[in-house]
């Protein structure tokens, strides 16, 4: 029961934070909090329903619907943030807002506002057990995945120079520059894989959802946000940290809370992440910066 | 090499430089010195594209370069070694020093560079693998001004390498920028120590309130009446 | 093409600014006007566009008759409640000073009872598109009318079919976010254990909720293992929990109510094996229901998603049965009339508020998903003495 619970909190704190990554690498980079993160993943859910409904293999439609997020995510800065550069965070962040409600709206016109059933391929469900222990393959999907986009993220930013400028621009965003690094593609890598991050996060979250619908990015990007803001916002390790304690607290809330104050759940969240931000103001691994573009 | 020409420079209403004009020949150092918030600092960010220019012209080797982005300018071959440093301090020297090359040459050549650097500054050696900001200051200026280097740049803008260098510190850095001018390196200096600055350099300009006040060969500076009430203390 | 085109920009335009989109304008003498505040985005929509759609349908129809009654066109005003129960509010008072003499409502009761708060103190009857909960009629007062087989009734019939199958312990998945999935699984264990069954478990989730991993854990550890999970819960939640339940490797059967009757659920296609939901009928062959489903496709170019079209489009007929018996357009006479209706002969079957809470009784019709489609088992009106209180 508490070994269950705690692949269920690593579970689902694993897709917070690579919710809560894609969110702080854009903002580690341009000091935007990008609240249509969430249409990105909303994205990727319909490009996985419609390469299902083409009749593409399950994993090749998983390997389009992450790209397609990836690409839209790239194209979104291009439209809509490239003309802001140097505007205030004030109204880069008025921006985001914006281009979510009109993406909201244009998933809500031209596909529809009912969710749509993505029918998950039968070996998604059942568990594997090891004595009289078992683990769903729901979890093990979840955990396995987010483990490797880490890792995989981490050698990035790690062993490659665009990775490690990536992590350079994050403190001192002009001297990149200075060093001739182009400033246009280390913005567009970060909303890459920001793109890819939401990609692979719609993906588990359709993957437990089994559906998508066109509001479908608002709780994730919330949570997502809550999961930055409490890790450091714009540190990376922050924001892994971030999603994993968000998903815990959750999880355990669920378990313990007796019905009577279960709806009272969101609400001890956010006091407990208020309560965290009152000892650490500056979150839980606080990013080290310079300045920003 | 370098020519600067009616450069202006405003932040809002603050004119920070009026009109400065300068002329930078290859394997020089000429030196700019003046008081805090002359516009040293904000003419050599003019130069390397950080800071816009509201007129005037920078010309790099034959081609018009103001109003260029910091990445192009620097792989025309001018590298600015900013004030204050800032070396990259959540990464490791070896990686500091891995961005600095990483546009400019390919892998192989970069890492044969990197050699050559921490040849240069043997301390860089011992923290390769040390962050950044564990570094001293004085550390932090030799991997700033070697990050500069790895590139192979033609000129660099050098922005107050001593500052905040104990004075043993600063002979080395005043050593090596000499060594490197032997090489064949252009330099602008910007300094604080007028003295320093004078005895390394072949001309200078001292800079007031955005205005070129005076200009001339490093002797006839270190004699004139203005820099020695002014700047030399005597 | 371009036609389309212009038809979505309209579309977007409308969900944009919140734009009313007056569907019949025909101006007459006798001219009626229906305000519809109705969701048009948002979790709501998926349930009052259909319902609208078989509303319209039945308006368009007594129109071309001459109107309610044959003598009064019905001006339809359409608003956008953004599935906002604030915003219901809002547009409802804009309906009323539009002239609205008759109010439709979301198919749920939260936004339903907002509007009604401001349609009864003028008496005008209010009738909820699906909005099932039986204690909606009495929280607002006399003139909120349901339409659909309210929550307790339909709870009774999936419970009595339940215990039929012999199944013995439920497991009672609850949400407080709306009165629906709050109450409809409480009606069932009502009835349940009422007629031998036991509850042994309850679990709560929140409306949105990404995970319910938590909830299914306790659920596997049970000391006493349920052979049923019933819940409200409906999409995206619906389809998110049943999801994570196999994923789990959970294999306890799941049953629902009405809405879990979507193309949305059908679509899940082996994921929702075996799970009973209910609908307000049954399209037998040579059914009225038949009959209209087809006119219903002629008219809206795609086949009913659910029973939510018929829904509506009996509200029409309602309401055109209740004008004629009230010989007015007098609001508080259509109310009256609509109140003492009996054994009024609907597409699904008979109709009754005579005698009622304003919650219709009419049939209920159980439903069973296989291999990806919605199979009947049966129909049944259930015993008024089984159907637990509000
Ligand atoms: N980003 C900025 N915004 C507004 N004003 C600035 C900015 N940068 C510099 N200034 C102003 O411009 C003027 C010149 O500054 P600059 O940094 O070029 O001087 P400096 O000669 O390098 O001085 P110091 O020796 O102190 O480094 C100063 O008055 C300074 O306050
Ligand atoms: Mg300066």
């Amino acid at each position: 029961m508490i070994a269950q619970q705690i692949i269920n909190a690593v579970s689902l704190g694993g897709v917070y934070a690579l919710l809560a990554l894609g969110l702080a690498i854009v903002f580690s980079i341009v000091g935007l909090i990008n609240f249509a993160h969430g249409e990105l993943m909303t994205l990727s859910g319909y490009a996985l329903l419609a390469a299902l409904v083409f009749g593409l293999p399950f994993p090749a439609a998983v390997l389009v619907a992450v790209s397609c997020g990836a690409l839209a995510a790239v194209a979104m800065e291009r439209v809509a943030f490239r003309p802001m550069r140097g505007a205030s965070v004030t109204s880069l962040l008025l921006t985001s807002f914006a281009v979510s409600s009109l993406l909201k709206v244009v998933f809500q016109n031209g596909i529809s506002a009912r969710p749509q059933a993505v029918a998950m391929p039968s070996w998604m469900t059942g568990a594997f057990s090891f004595g009289d222990f078992t683990i769903g393959v729901g979890p093990s999907i979840s955990i396995v995945v987010s483990a490797l986009a880490l890792i995989a993220l981490e050698l990035f930013l790690r062993r490659t120079v665009t990775g490690t400028a990536m992590r350079a621009a994050a403190e001192d965003f002009n001297v990149v520059r200075l060093m001739g690094i182009p400033a246009s593609r280390i913005i567009a890598t970060a909303f890459l894989l920001s793109g890819l991050l939401a990609g692979l996060a719609a993906m588990l979250w359709v993957a437990q959802r089994a559906s998508v619908d066109p509001l479908m990015g608002f709780t994730p990007v919330l949570k997502a946000f809550i999961a930055a803001v409490v890790g450091g916002l714009g540190s990376l390790p922050g924001a892994v940290a971030g999603g994993f304690l968000l998903g815990i607290i959750e999880v355990l809330l669920q378990a313990t809370l007796p019905a009577a104050v279960a709806p009272y759940r969101d609400a001890i969240v956010l006091s407990g992440v208020i309560a965290v931000l009152l000892v650490r103001p500056q979150g839980l691994i606080p990013a080290v910066r310079v300045q920003r573009s | 090499m370098l020519s600067v020409e009616a450069l202006k420079i405003r932040y809002g209403e603050v004119e920070a430089v009026r009109r400065v004009d300068l002329a930078v020949d290859s394997g020089e150092i000429i030196a700019l010195v003046g008081a805090n918030g002359a516009g040293k600092s904000s003419t050599l960010g003019a130069i390397a594209g950080l800071v816009p220019a509201v007129s005037g012209k920078v010309v790099f080797d034959g081609v018009d370069i103001t109003g260029l982005a910091p990445e192009a300018i620097a792989r025309k071959g001018v590298s600015l070694v900013p004030e204050g440093r800032r070396i990259f301090a959540g990464l490791t020297v070896a990686d500091n020093l891995r961005l600095g090359g990483a546009m400019h040459l390919p892998a192989t050549e970069a890492r044969a560079r990197e050699e050559e650097m921490l040849e240069l500054f043997p301390i860089l050696r011992r923290y390769h693998r040390v962050k950044g900001g564990n570094l001293s200051g004085g550390e932090q200026q030799m991997l700033a001004i070697a990050r500069a280097l790895m590139g192979k740049p033609r000129m660099v803008l050098l922005d107050e390498p001593s500052l905040g260098l104990a004075p043993q510190l600063i002979d080395t850095v005043f050593d090596l920028i000499a060594e490197l001018r032997r090489n064949g390196l252009t330099i602008l200096l910007v300094e604080q120590n007028v003295a320093l600055a004078l005895e390394i350099a072949d001309r200078a300009i001292v800079l007031a309130n955005g205005e070129v006040v005076l200009s001339g060969t490093a002797k006839e500076l270190a004699t004139s009446d203005l820099v020695r009430q002014a700047y030399l203390g005597a | 093409m371009p036609k389309l085109y212009r038809l979505h920009r309209a579309a977007l335009y409308a969900a944009v600014f919140g734009t009313t989109v007056a569907v019949v304008s025909t101006a007459s003498a006798e001219e009626i006007i229906i305000g519809a505040a109705t969701a048009q985005t948002g979790g709501l929509a998926p349930y009052d566009q259909p319902a609208l759609a078989g509303l319209r349908m039945a308006l368009d129809e007594l129109n071309a008759k001459g109107g309610l009654a044959g003598k009064y066109t019905v001006k339809l005003i359409i608003k956008d409640t953004r599935s906002d129960t604030a915003q219901t509010a809002t547009v409802a008072q804009e309906l009323i000073d539009a002239g609205a003499k008759i109010m439709i409502t979301p198919c749920d009761a939260d936004p339903s009872i907002s509007a009604g708060q401001l349609t009864q103190p003028l008496g005008i009857p209010t009738l909820t598109l699906c909005g099932s909960a039986p204690v909606l009629t009495a929280a607002v007062g006399d003139v909120m009318f349901g339409t659909y087989p309210a929550d307790n009734v339909q709870a009774t019939a999936v419970a009595d079919f339940a215990v039929a199958e012999g199944k013995k312990k439920v497991f009672l998945l609850t949400s407080p976010d709306s009165t629906y999935t709050a109450n409809l699984p409480e009606y069932f264990g009502k009835v349940f254990e009422k007629k031998g069954g036991a509850v042994v478990g309850r679990g709560t989730f929140t409306m949105g909720q990404p995970d319910f991993s938590a909830e299914i854990t306790n659920i596997k550890s049970l000391a006493d293992q349920p052979d049923l999970i019933m819940t409200a819960a409906y999409e995206p939640d619906f389809p998110a929990f049943i999801q994570q339940l196999r994923g789990a490797g959970v294999t306890i059967p799941v049953y629902g109510a009405d809405a879990i009757g979507t193309p949305t659920i059908k679509g899940l296609g082996k994921l929702v094996d075996g799970v009973v939901y209910t609908a307000a009928g049954y399209a037998e062959p040579g059914s009225k229901l038949e009959a209209f489903n087809a006119a219903f496709a002629k008219y809206a170019g795609h086949a009913p998603e659910s029973t939510y079209e018929v829904n509506g489009y009996e509200i029409g007929l309602i309401l055109d049965q209740a004008v004629k018996t009230a010989g007015s357009d007098d609001p508080k006479a259509i109310r009256d009339a609509i109140a003492g209706l009996k054994d009024f002969d609907g597409i699904t079957g008979k109709i009754t508020y005579a005698g009622t809470d304003r919650m219709p009784l009419r049939p209920v019709a159980l439903m069973r998903y296989e291999g990806g489609e919605g199979k009947h088992i049966q129909t049944m009106i259930p015993d008024a003495a089984d159907v637990p209180a509000p």
